[in-house]
């Protein structure tokens, strides 16, 4: 043990202390870092700043006014998001194992974190008051401080020592994620602060009564952590299973669209419109699908199928200008990309019999979500939008991937496409919307966007917003993919080629892969851009996360008076942001690996 | 029976000719090498033949179907001829097994276990079994180049074409390449061979072409091409490059 350590301290020396210069520079640095959390905590645990402006706003923060009786709504569509993702966890769960000393490691860092600051923690702090005023006092008291000191060091010997025992197991690395996740939950249950409550005449009992700090969400989050694990098993019980993992990729996409139709919506379903109007469309729809795949191998037909194909795509075109239902006009679009399918997978009849469910799958799927999306809501909120707060990040920022991913890879494609319409209208698309600020594309949004639809068609206004937002970052996304293309040597095209792959199989089989492989940090850089730049929708009204935090809580005076308490949310916003990124960036770190990008 | 026919095929890149009609049959299990100093247009016709460039102006028919701007007819063409390249152009991403199987699950629509199996066979026979899990750039470049052909092979072509298979290769490689290479031949492959492997030529070929500024200038049997060519553009090839 006397040796490791000595072997640290002498490996610390040569990094930090080789040269004059490196030591002169290692102590700058430590002063400078120092004194920053200094004064931050100083800033956070003086008595001027309520963090309880903070917790206690937790539900507008998170669906801003959406009406408490149907939170259940909220609640399952989190849990459902969990169920998903426990499942996926299960079925995809990796066989690495993490060392049991790396585990200890990883604690012994965080208690010497925790060390760090309670020792740096500020015992006075000087504020600025809300009149202006300079104002010193007591923030961190001794008793409190050698009250955390003492058993955090007790902690952080155990775990250092125990790297010298014999204790030495492993654990399956997607079994720590579930360790990892018990503790925030268990901690909701034991963690008591002082909370905010009023009495009937709406007055704030002073003293704040100390509480769990998640009384009402402790439940829930239970529930949920719990159903989460179950799905853990399922999904390992399930892994097996022929094409699972399409099926669970396939449900990740539909669950926001199902959330956002469904369940957060409420949707005011008119029986006689379905009656009279979806069934028969879906009717005609499957009808028409299920002509062509027995068809297809038809000679006449086939004799004629560019003619068909021709036909459909000018009907399409004529619909979705027309005042045709929205779910007529989806289906004409989905019939034409399918009747370009079509004859490219159908040959034997099995074939065509996969081929047929899928058809009718999609078009229950499409039909079930439309209805769900074009219905009213039956959420009744004060301002324009059902979803505000996190909802409404989360919202944008999902969708904003969901649907830009997939449309910057057409837009990059049709940039690099030999037949010229297509590339002008393409590169027309992306300089488009580049060139213009994002704000000025909010503002078209809920201004003007109305003008350029035809006549009928009009949209809520968080539709619109995506509209934009998809544009916006699928262009973006384009040119990051471009770039990829062109790391492809022409090589690989040629080889795809000479072993007989259409077009279609070369750029989804052979070319795609390897550039969306070599663009892998851009993308995830311009994915976190549109996360953060979601906040802007603030400029045409609607509440994101953000703007919950600086103006709506800066703001609030009833029932609590937290006016002046911006700083606070603020800190915490960053905090939240900061986490989502972070974690974004560290999973495509991950994934870079996986796929073995430096390897070549 | 000829299966590839050219006839007076024309080609320009923009203002430069690089074919200047060329006229020639290949008989079925025939091999055939082609040779010429650099630029002179080999690799533009042989990939002339499996329409990875287009001629403007002439006939090539193979297997009795005419490469036309008909995608029908280029992608039944591309099946039945394989084809191996210079630089290898293996796909990074796949191991060498998803490589080889690529072709016959897409294309040729066969199921999974059946591609496996052929083409662990063809692993065999190219002598890599052992690699077929590794990514090509974990494979050394001879090694690499066998499993182009495993893969080429993998289609179950007709014509195998072979753009300068060892010319990216160490000395040390190309052996185990063109030890390949003879296999295929006596088996019976009908083969059109760029390479300045003169040894191959002389081993293995049935004839000898050589191309010079886009023209054929020579088409003889290895033994007079080597002793006792026709033209003296030939005796200055053979001087320089032997
Ligand atoms: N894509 C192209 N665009 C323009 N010119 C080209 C192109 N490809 C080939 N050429 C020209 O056509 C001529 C013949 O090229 P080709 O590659 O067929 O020669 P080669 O005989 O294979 O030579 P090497 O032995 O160096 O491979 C060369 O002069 C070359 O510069
Ligand atoms: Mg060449």
């Amino acid at each position: 043990m006397v040796d490791l350590i000595k072997k640290n301290a002498k490996s610390l020396q040569e990094s930090l202390f080789s040269s004059v210069g490196s030591a002169v520079l290692t102590i700058a640095t430590t002063y400078l870092v120092i004194n920053f959390f200094r004064g931050m905590l100083g800033f956070a645990l003086t008595s001027d700043k309520d963090w309880l402006a903070v917790l206690n706003n937790m539900q507008l923060y998170m669906v801003q006014a959406y009406p408490e009786e149907d939170f259940i709504r909220v609640w399952l569509s989190v849990g459902l998001t969990f169920v998903l993702a426990g499942l996926s966890i299960g079925i995809w769960r990796s066989d690495d194992r993490v060392k049991s000393s790396q585990v200890f490691n990883s604690f012994f860092k965080g208690g010497l974190g925790v060390l760090f600051f309670t020792i740096i923690a500020p015992t006075n702090a000087s504020f600025m008051g809300n009149d202006g005023s300079v104002i010193t006092e007591e923030v961190f008291s001794m008793d409190t401080r050698l009250g955390i000191l003492i058993p955090v060091a007790v902690f952080c010997v155990i775990f250092f020592s125990i790297r010298f025992t014999n204790v030495k197991f492993t654990v399956n690395s997607s079994d720590m994620v579930f360790f990892y996740l018990f503790i925030p939950v268990a901690l909701l249950w034991f963690v008591k602060l002082p909370t905010i409550q009023l009495d009937q005449n709406n007055e704030r009992i002073i003293p704040d009564p100390v509480m769990p700090i998640a009384d009402t969400t402790k439940i829930p989050w239970t529930v949920i952590f719990v159903s989460f694990l179950l799905s853990y098993f399922i999904g390992m019980y399930l892994k097996n299973i022929k094409s699972i993992k399409s099926i669970m990729s396939l449900s990740w996409f539909l669950l926001p669209l199902l959330i956002f139709s469904w369940i957060f919506k409420k949707p005011q379903i008119d029986m006689s419109v379905v009656l009279g109007s979806d069934l028969p469309i879906f009717g005609v729809f499957l009808l028409w699908g299920f002509l062509v795949i027995t068809f297809v191998n038809n000679s006449i037909f086939k004799k004629y199928y560019s003619t068909y194909l021709g036909v459909t795509f000018l009907l399409t075109l004529v619909g979705v200008f027309s005042g045709l239902p929205m779910l007529a006009k989806t289906c004409l679009l989905l019939i034409a990309l399918f009747s370009v399918v079509v004859p490219a997978v159908s040959t034997s009849s099995q074939g065509k019999r996969s081929l047929l469910i899928v058809w009718a799958v999609a078009l229950v799927t499409l039909t079930f979500l439309l209805r769900g999306g074009a219905s009213d809501t039956g959420i009744v909120v004060p301002g324009s939008s059902i979803f505000g707060g996190f909802s409404l990040t989360w919202l944008l920022a999902i969708f904003g991937t969901y649907v830009s991913f997939p449309l910057g890879v057409l837009l990059a494609l049709g940039r690099n496409s030999k037949l010229p319409i297509i590339r002008i209208v393409c590169t027309g698309i992306i300089e488009l919307t580049r060139s213009v600020p994002y704000i000025t594309w909010l503002f078209f949004a809920s201004v003007t966007l109305a003008v350029f639809l035809p006549a009928g068609v009009e949209f809520n206004l968080i539709v619109r917003v995506l509209m934009v937002t998809a544009f916006f970052s699928g262009a973006y996304f384009a040119e990051n993919i471009r770039g990829g293309l062109q790391s492809i040597p022409k090589g690989q095209y040629e080889a795809a080629d000479a072993i007989g792959m259409s077009p279609f199989q070369k750029i989804s089989l052979i070319i795609m892969p390897q550039a969306l492989r070599a663009v892998i940090p851009t993308l995830v850089s311009s994915a976190i851009t549109a996360f953060k730049d979601s906040s802007l929708v603030t400029i045409i009204g609607l509440f994101d996360f953000l703007t919950i935090g600086k103006t709506v809580i800066g703001n609030q005076s009833i029932p609590v008076n937290f006016v002046g308490h911006d700083r606070e949310n603020l800190i915490f916003v960053a905090i939240v942001y900061w986490i989502f990124t972070f974690t974004l960036s560290r999973r495509s770190m991950k994934v870079e690996k996986k796929l073995g990008l430096g390897e070549r | 029976m000829s299966i590839i026919q050219t006839k007076d095929v024309k080609k320009w890149f923009g203002d430069f000719q690089a074919l200047k009609g060329i006229t020639m049959d290949v008989a079925e299990g025939e091999v055939l090498v082609v040779c010429g100093p650099s630029g002179s247009g080999k690799s533009t016709f042989i990939r002339c033949i499996n329409r990875l460039e287009q001629h403007q102006e002439g006939q090539i028919i193979v297997d009795g179907i005419e490469l036309t701007n008909d995608l029908k007819n280029i992608e039944a063409i591309r099946s039945e001829v394989g084809m191996v390249f210079q630089s290898f152009n293996l796909f990074p991403h796949l191991t060498v097994m998803q490589n080889i199987t690529l072709a016959q699950i897409w294309v040729r629509k066969k199921n999974r276990a059946e591609s496996e199996e052929k083409a662990m066979e063809l692993l065999e026979r190219v002598g890599i079994p052992e690699q077929a899990q590794k990514f090509p750039g974990q494979l050394s470049g001879g090694q690499q180049q066998r499993v182009a052909i495993a893969r080429a092979l993998a289609m179950e072509p007709k014509i195998m074409l072979f753009d300068e298979p060892t010319s990216a290769l160490d000395p040390e490689m190309i052996k185990e390449v063109l030890d390949v290479m003879k296999e295929l031949a006596k088996s019976g492959m009908t083969m059109i061979v760029v390479t300045h492997e003169m040894g191959f030529a002389k081993e293995v070929a049935d004839r000898v072409m050589l191309f010079d500024e886009g023209m054929l200038v020579e088409e003889n049997t290895p033994e007079e091409f080597f002793n006792n060519p026709k033209s003296d553009r030939t005796k200055l090839f053979l001087s320089q490059i032997l």
